[in-house]
């Protein structure tokens, strides 16, 4: 068995966008974070990491064969193509209320990130 | 981290293709919330089938090939292998009633 290594976290000014973005984004779309803000935590961190890496928030629950042509064709961009479309989010980021998962927040502080994904 | 081992690319047809017993793939990937979510069903499962079903994980950004190998595209994907044959597979955050439903058909 191997040592997993520790994933790098991303650049405080990307995650600080894209926690305002989800804050903004739930409000305006009627859909909340996670019950389990932890999940919430990690999407936020992969979608920043991300736009670190390759200039846009493409999906962290995906596997892309090439990340920067699934930029480039910006369905898998957050906001995705089905969450906009019809409100579905696999990430569990953004949540109806209708959805068993869903919890009643729809803000999270940059600190409430961090120290969940500081753990990993 | 969970109990399951990681596989790699290069170990995956020892580990996977090659066990005796059927085998349960957790692809992941480290910002992924719903992977966090389900890692510890995953953990649960081991320890409830130990002996009769080898849990592993495969970090799908570290090991591309066997994720493109196996098609994966929404994460989590958990497959399951039996004879070295990918012989079912569940897609997201799901309850361990569901997975453990899954794996006893092939056991």
């Amino acid at each position: 068995m191997q040592t997993p290594e520790k994933p790098t976290q991303a650049t405080d000014k990307s995650l600080e966008a894209m926690r305002h973005f989800s804050e903004t984004y739930a409000k305006r779309t009627g859909t909340y974070f996670c019950a389990d803000l932890g999940v919430t935590a990690v999407v936020i961190e992969g979608l920043a990491k991300h736009k670190d890496e390759l200039g846009a928030p493409l999906c962290p629950c995906r596997h892309y064969e090439d990340k920067a042509a699934e930029v480039a064709a910006a369905y898998w961009n957050c906001p995705c193509v089905p969450m906009r479309e019809r409100k579905e989010c696999h990430c569990m980021l953004f949540l109806t209320p209708d959805n068993d998962f869903a919890g009643d927040q729809q803000e999270i502080s940059f600190e409430q990130v961090r120290t969940t994904t500081s753990q990993y | 981290m969970s109990a399951a081992a990681q596989v790699t690319d290069s170990t995956f047809k020892q580990e996977v293709l090659e066990s005796d017993v059927p085998v349960l793939v957790d692809f992941w990937a480290p910002w992924c919330g719903p992977c966090r979510m389900v890692a510890p069903v995953v953990d649960e499962i081991s320890e409830q089938y130990v002996g009769q079903v080898k849990v592993v994980k495969v970090n799908t950004d570290e090991n591309p090939s066997v994720a493109s190998q196996y098609g994966i595209r929404s994460i989590p994907t958990l497959m399951i292998f039996k004879g070295g044959q990918r012989v079912d597979m569940v897609v997201g955050a799901v309850p361990k009633t569901t997975l453990a439903s899954t794996l006893e058909k092939y056991l």
